[in-house]
């Protein structure tokens, strides 16, 4: 890859950018934010944006920009971690199913199928109301979701492979199953599994977002950007900054990933 | 008359067409042969029209006729060209398969044909799509008509995809490879085909092949193509018996033949240690249809063979597709468990060489760490095999030069080879452990004449070094004649005959052996 190449792919550079930044403002949020994210302050409520507060202040005079920041730092943490939590779920059952077939690819297929069957948010929302609220529960729930996506993708890459001239070899070899399972066909996988990974992971943003909002994702005092969004609602008229930066935050971050991950993916075309 | 003046084609920058002049007259067959990369078919899809468009004419025309097709600095005329193909320029693919719709009866991908450039009547179509069928040598025109690809033999295909291409008696017919996909005897029957339809409809014919032996059957003239050039242009006769250019000859040189003397790797003869005993082996598959609760039919591939192979010899292993001997060989190796009878191994973990370079290397793997593995393998089934680090290393370095190949392609992988040194990693990994036996599954019939000959060479030292035993599975006969010492001949699951190659090929007993020897002439 060259230097040029990489400076013309527009797609790949704000893509870097967009994602670079909401995952600083995200990380630094972490641990430092410029005032108390949840630290009221009954005099300076609905300040419009100023340089004292970026992004203006809400209903309890707490500072946007602050808030943000602490709702980036939870939403990316959840969307990584559903992400981790279903992909590699996906990995062992789509590469069990694919390269061994029979009666647990039949089974795990039709239980697949079903999961398929209902939408992913409203799915969500039934395992929540059984396991209960939670940080850890939502990112549980949405994991679960998120696996059929995966095995699918990872299942038909190893029914492609599990004939292929080099994985016979293997087998020739004496290489054992697990062996040719994950160090002979999974870096093959790869290429085609880190775009669903990249897919899955803006979906798992705007579905934990979405949850937020209905009130059954992260609980307060955790900001969230899908809680603040539905906070924000009331106040559109008088206090529109306080919706727009909850919103805008969501998609700089879901449209810098899916710029980021065509980029990517065209980078690996060329 | 086609005429290509001057012509050079560039994609992105690099020329892969360099100044090519070719000229076909009427009642005429050019034979362009070359090997892969030589630019021989970029040459017939931009006569055609139908070379991508990211490849620009960089100098030169295309005269059709005294009609200006193409011209360099020219946008290409596509309503032009969409009215000269099919009509009075047509083509015929390698693969007779992808070139057929599957979703369509072939009858009525034949008949578009009609539709797109005459004004004929439904009915009138259909009787002259049936009359071209007949022409084509497909008995039972009507049932070919309504049949879907799938329905139909590579070679009924490859006579559909024929009579698709001759149905409005076109002036050129280009034919790209076009029987390289089928069987031998079937080889020939196209062949004779396309002679035919040229001599009939005394139309011009391109015949692009990397098989010079076809091009020498078929041809009136021949254009020699390396590198984007044409290297040298004549009548038959004086490319295959007087070649001038060194690279002919190299060429011509390269073709295994049974006129040349043969040279065998095997040590002695007297000494016979087999390898591997078969007895009364019948080899078959379990078919569930896919259904997991459905009971399995049972379908025997291999009836019924014996035979042994002998340390340090090549045993031929030759019959058309389907006639059972990649499920044999399956069974020799072991990687298939349906049979009964008898296989009895004097060595361990018998390797095998695979047709396709380019499948048969982990893609996402380093070269070295391709070579290593089978001794990782190794040491993990059987401590007392097991090797250190280093000595992998050491081992995989060391086999690397005996293929032939310098050190640097230790780090590189696969994708950054050739087709040949792909071959060449294969056979190594088949041979770092030290298998007595090896099982060759056609390993030189994808790779070009000249890597063709590298690769059989190459095989051939390594068995004298290692007195290795060879079963090599071709369809190739000439191939098999240079590269083996006793040659078996396989029909529909059956052993017809087996013996010393030179007697097998001065006379054959069975009928069927006969008219293998025959078709491969």
């Amino acid at each position: 890859m060259r230097r040029s190449d990489i400076l013309k792919n527009k797609y790949l550079l704000i893509g870097l950018f967009m994602t670079g930044l909401g995952l600083l403002l995200g990380i630094v949020g972490l641990f430092w934010t410029p005032y108390d994210p949840a630290g009221m302050s009954a005099a300076e409520r609905f300040a419009a944006p100023s340089l004292h507060h970026l992004f203006g202040t809400d209903n309890f005079g707490r500072d946007i920009f602050s808030r943000v920041m602490k709702g980036l730092s939870v939403t990316i943490l959840i969307g990584m971690l559903v992400v981790l939590f279903s992909s590699v779920m996906g990995i062992l059952l789509g590469a069990l199913t694919g390269y061994f077939g029979g009666i647990l690819d039949e089974i795990v297929m039709r239980i697949t199928d079903a999961l398929n069957g209902f939408p992913s948010i409203l799915l969500a929302l039934v395992l929540i109301s059984i396991f209960g609220n939670g940080r850890q529960n939502v990112i549980l729930a949405l994991g679960l979701v998120f696996i059929p996506s995966y095995v699918r993708i990872v299942r038909s890459e190893f029914i492609r492979l599990r004939d292929a001239d080099f994985i016979r070899r293997a087998r020739l070899m004496g290489v054992g199953k697990l062996r040719i399972l994950f160090v002979h066909i999974l870096p093959n996988v790869f290429s085609v599994f880190w775009v669903s990974v990249m897919i899955g992971f803006n979906n798992a943003i705007l579905a934990e977002s979405g949850m937020s909002y209905l009130g059954i994702g992260v609980q307060p005092p955790d900001a969230s950007l899908g809680k603040m969004l539905s906070d924000a609602q009331g106040y559109l008229q008088g206090a529109p900054w306080y919706a727009l930066s909850a919103g805008l935050a969501i998609v700089w971050v879901v449209l810098g990933f899916a710029l980021l991950s065509e980029g990517i993916q065209r980078m690996n075309k060329a | 008359m086609i005429k290509i003046e001057n012509l050079s084609v560039a994609f992105d920058g690099t020329e892969v067409v360099k100044h090519v002049n070719l000229e076909v007259t009427d009642g005429e067959i050019l034979g362009i042969v070359g090997e892969s990369g030589s630019g021989k078919s970029v040459t017939a899809l931009t006569l055609m029209g139908l070379v991508s468009d990211t490849a620009t004419v960089t100098t030169g025309r295309i005269l059709v006729d005294d009609c200006v097709l193409r011209e360099a600095g020219k946008k290409v005329d596509k309503a032009l060209y969409r009215t000269m193909q099919g009509d009075s320029m047509s083509m015929i693919f390698q693969e007779p398969m992808t070139s057929l719709n599957p979703t369509q009866k072939v009858g009525r991908q034949v008949e578009e044909m009609l539709k797109l450039h005459t004004v004929l009547e439904k009915e009138e179509r259909k009787q002259k799509v049936l009359e071209t069928f007949e022409a084509v040598g497909l008995k039972n025109a009507p049932t070919v008509y309504d049949s879907y690809p799938h329905q139909l033999s590579g070679g009924m295909r490859q006579r559909v995809m024929i009579a698709m291409a001759i149905i409005l008696h076109p002036d050129l017919v280009v034919a790209d490879e076009p029987t390289t996909a089928l069987d031998v005897s079937i080889q020939n029957q196209i062949v004779s085909l396309l002679k035919e339809i040229n001599t009939k409809e005394n139309n011009s014919m391109i015949f692009i092949t990397h098989d010079l032996n076809l091009a020498r059957r078929i041809c009136d003239r021949v254009a020699v193509m390396k590198d984007g050039l044409v290297v040298e242009l004549g009548s038959t006769e004086d490319i295959f018996d007087h070649p001038k250019e060194a690279y002919t000859k190299n060429l011509i040189e390269a073709v295994p033949s049974r006129l040349k003397k043969r040279v065998s790797a095997m040590k002695e003869r007297g000494k016979r240690e087999p390898v591997v005993q078969v007895k009364d082996l019948s080899v078959y598959y379990l078919d569930g249809n896919g259904n997991p609760f459905a009971g399995k039919k049972k379908s025997e591939i291999v009836h019924n063979v014996s035979f042994d192979i002998y340390k340090g010899e090549s045993l031929g292993l030759v019959g058309e597709s389907g006639c059972g001997k990649t499920t044999l060989s399956k069974a020799i190796l072991g990687i298939h468990g349906g049979y009964t009878g008898e296989i009895v191994h004097a060595t361990v973990r018998p390797q095998m060489i695979f047709q396709d370079p380019y499948s048969s290397l982990n893609p996402a793997k380093t070269i070295g760490w391709l070579l290593q593995e089978p001794l990782r393998a190794q040491g993990r089934l059987d401590q007392s095999k097991a090797m250190t680090k280093a000595d992998m290393e050491t081992a995989a370095y060391d086999m690397l030069r005996k293929v032939g190949m310098e050190e640097k392609y230790f780090h590189r992988k696969p994708s950054q080879l050739s087709g040949g040194q792909r071959q060449r990693v294969s056979i190594g990994q088949a041979l770092i452990t030290r298998p007595g036996l090896i099982v060759a599954d056609e390993p030189v019939s994808a790779l070009d004449v000249t890597v063709q000959a590298q690769i059989m060479e190459l095989m051939q030292k390594l068995q004298q070094e290692m007195e290795l035993s060879y079963l090599f599975i071709s369809h190739d006969i000439n191939v098999v004649y240079h590269m083996c010492d006793r040659i078996m001949v396989m029909k529909e699951g059956r052993i017809v005959e087996i013996g010393e190659t030179e007697s097998v090929f001065r006379n054959p007993k069975d009928a069927y052996t006969a008219l293998l020897l025959k078709d491969s002439l």
